[in-house]
């Protein structure tokens, strides 16, 4: 196995991870051997670090990771060294204006769509009423705008990040 | 006493009730939906009947056709569990009706603190203290209630009158908000319950949730097995519950006074079987009626390792005309129990509902620690019924020390494949106010975790940051291996580096 470097952000914090073998890494210039076991499809792993045993579970969400450890939860950002040196040549990304892609937080029945196509929505307006585990969540409009399409119907059932309708 | 009962509902519950029975050797039947035909209900049960669909309503609250099973198999009791069909009185009636007994209170009795309205007024009527509301004026329009609004005083409550599980409940701070909370009340009620009356009740800032279990046998003898505390709640829903309650501590007189009026309360109407009588208790130790729970509850369990009575055997030998085996002067609280309620939900995302198989599943165990679930490994959860996976229950002497074993056992659980609340719990467990007893129901506020007030281990973000990257080369390694699999006619590389031209 070749050498690699990676970058990991934690909580505003860098750290620099060279992966030298199976049982030895380097963070932040500090050698400690480890065992890694991963738990294939249980989105956890087993991991001795210098003896030190952990089980964090292991989540990718929103091009990140997220990681429980202990009871906490940790957001990672990790890239390696050619994505850092394309991310920091493009510069930083600039963030899409415009449509809201309201999405279903959670699977779930339709019980309601009180908005249609065309209406104006004000900030915190109730766009879909969803009931999850006999629940039932108003889903709201993020900021002011304009319905431009529901895709979803009353008595659906939904999946969990199925577009449910798009506003501008 | 019954030679089969069948047990009317599904998941822990229904495990739970399914022990009891197998211990005074009555044969069991289970019903199930077709999303549990794997359930752990079914597999303990010596006989198991479909019922219909996943959902609820074309399921486990066909009572007609759960009659229809219960005389086909020869059932001679029902017992209902909580939720579905325990405190709906036509079913009750029905059960009498059809010579079945049902195991938990007269139709009567249910009517009388179903409605929750009626039973503020009949327990007013027995001398027992209540929250000042919209009481013993019967259902009132929108227009009426916003009219009483002021007069009760903001912060208030509109309640549904056929509620209980925070359903159709909300929570009201001034007049201006209140219509489109009036009707969000009605709509989630009418959905829920099947009937959209709603009414008002003054918002007790600062208050606890007590409540008092009581067993009632057929011969009138009622006694109390002391108090729950429920305060640690979220949206209504509770989420741990301990006995004793540390606000009442050593309070033996308040204890004793709240036991006493739970009896009458419970003598008031009627009441046979196991019920629960909750209060609402503020600084100044008064305490409120707040509802009368006519059936079994989640957190019984906190009850039964305080007193050593297992209340579904009680509840089992009562329906069957057998006298109470206690007196109140036998009923000693020992030690001290707590239990945490593992729901199917993800804390970091607003407590948002996590539906999927459960991949790995490992318990707790060891000294004083009781499990009562109704899923395994390979088992699939769905988004059809409530959110709780199992009841963690752990007994100890002192409040302190069950605390220390509550957290040994949280640690030790293992449930992956899905999401759950055990991070929640963890960090409660670790607030000081907690720990100091110090919490009433507005502890938990709306998507906010209880912070963690012990300093965190400082090399936690580095072991997460060192398994985010473990995680990520792995992923890396395999897209690789599957890269070179594949029977491409350029080289890898070649490949590599057409595919980043193009994403530029």
């Amino acid at each position: 196995m070749t050498s690699e470097i990676y970058f990991a952000e934690v909580e505003g914090k860098e750290y620099q991870i060279e992966i030298l073998s199976e049982t030895r890494v380097v963070i932040n210039g500090a050698s400690h051997e480890i065992d890694y076991q991963p738990l294939k499809k249980h989105s956890s792993c087993l991991l001795l670090v210098d003896g030190k045993s952990f089980e964090p579970n292991t989540y990718q969400e929103n091009g990140g990771w997220e990681i429980i450890l202990q009871g906490k939860r940790f957001n990672v950002l990790v890239e390696d060294e050619r994505e850092r040196r394309l991310r920091l040549a493009a510069g930083e990304s600039t963030l899409q204006e415009g449509r809201h892609i309201l999405k279903s937080p959670m699977p779930g029945l339709v019980i309601d769509i009180p908005v249609k196509v065309g209406d104006q929505v004000m900030e915190g307006q109730v766009l879909l009423i969803l009931e999850s585990m006999k629940m039932q969540n108003e889903l709201t409009a993020p900021r002011d705008g304009k319905i431009v399409r529901i895709q979803a119907k009353v008595n659906d059932n939904v999946e969990r990040k199925q577009t449910l309708l798009i506003m501008e | 006493m019954f030679k089969k009962i069948l047990i009317a509902n599904r998941g822990e519950i229904a495990v739970r009730i399914i022990r009891s029975c197998r211990e005074l050797n009555i044969q069991t039947v289970a019903v199930f939906s077709d999303a549990d035909r794997h359930g752990l209900h079914v597999r303990y049960a010596d006989e198991a009947y479909r019922l219909g669909p996943s959902k609820a309503s074309e399921s486990y609250l066909r009572s007609e056709k759960i009659l229809e099973i219960a005389q086909k198999c020869g059932a001679d009791a029902i017992h209902p569990g909580y939720g579905f069909l325990a405190e709906r009185a036509d079913f009750s009636q029905a059960c009498q009706d059809q010579g079945i007994s049902f195991i938990g209170p007269k139709p009567s009795s249910i009517s009388a603190m179903g409605d929750k309205q009626v039973a503020r007024e009949t327990v007013s009527k027995a001398g027992v203290p209540v929250v000042p509301g919209t009481e013993g004026q019967g259902d009132l329009t929108d227009k009426a209630l916003l009219k009483i609004a002021p007069e009760i005083g903001f912060p208030l409550l509109i309640k549904p009158s056929a509620g209980g599980g925070g359903k159709g409940m909300r929570e009201v701070a001034n007049i201006k908000e209140m219509p489109g909370l009036l009707t969000a009340s009605r709509r989630e009620a009418e959905s829920s319950f099947g009937d959209g009356n709603i009414y008002l009740e003054k918002l007790i800032q600062g208050a606890r949730h007590i409540e008092i279990q009581i067993l009632a046998d057929q011969h009138g003898n009622v006694i109390h097995l002391g108090e729950r505390e429920c305060s640690i709640q979220r949206r209504h829903q509770k989420l741990l519950e301990e006995a004793p309650s540390p606000f009442i501590g050593d309070d033996q007189a308040l204890r004793d006074k709240m036991g006493e009026v739970a009896v009458q309360a419970a003598r008031a109407v009627d009441y046979i079987n196991a019920g629960t009588i909750e209060f609402l208790v503020n600084g100044n130790k008064e305490y409120y009626f707040l509802e009368m729970n006519t059936r079994l509850q989640v957190e019984h369990p906190v009850t039964e390792a305080v007193t050593g009575i297992d209340i579904v055997k009680e509840q089992i030998r009562i329906a069957a005309g057998l006298s109470l085996q206690h007196k109140q002067e036998d009923i000693i609280l020992k030690g001290w129990a707590m239990e945490c309620r593992i729901n199917a939900e993800d804390p970091f995302r607003d407590f948002m509902p996590s539906t999927g198989l459960i991949t790995q599943s490992i318990l707790p165990a060891g000294p004083g620690i009781r499990i009562d679930t109704g899923v395994y490994s390979g088992f699939e959860i769905s988004p059809y019924y409530d959110a709780l996976i199992s009841k963690l229950i752990v007994h100890e002497e002192t409040r302190e020390e069950t605390i220390t074993r509550m957290k040994r056992a949280l640690d030790e659980y293992r449930v992956l494949g899905i999401r759950t609340n055990i991070p929640f719990h963890q960090a409660l467990l670790e607030n000081t106010d907690f720990l100091a007893g110090e919490f009433n129901t507005q502890f938990i506020q709306d998507g906010n975790l209880p912070v963690s007030d012990t300093p965190m281990d400082q090399s936690l973000p580095e072991i997460a940051a060192l398994t985010a990257v473990l995680a990520t080369h792995k992923r890396t390694q395999r897209s690789a291996v599957s890269m070179q699999r594949g029977r491409r006619n350029t080289s890898n590389w070649k490949w590599i580096n057409r595919w980043e031209r193009t994403k530029e």
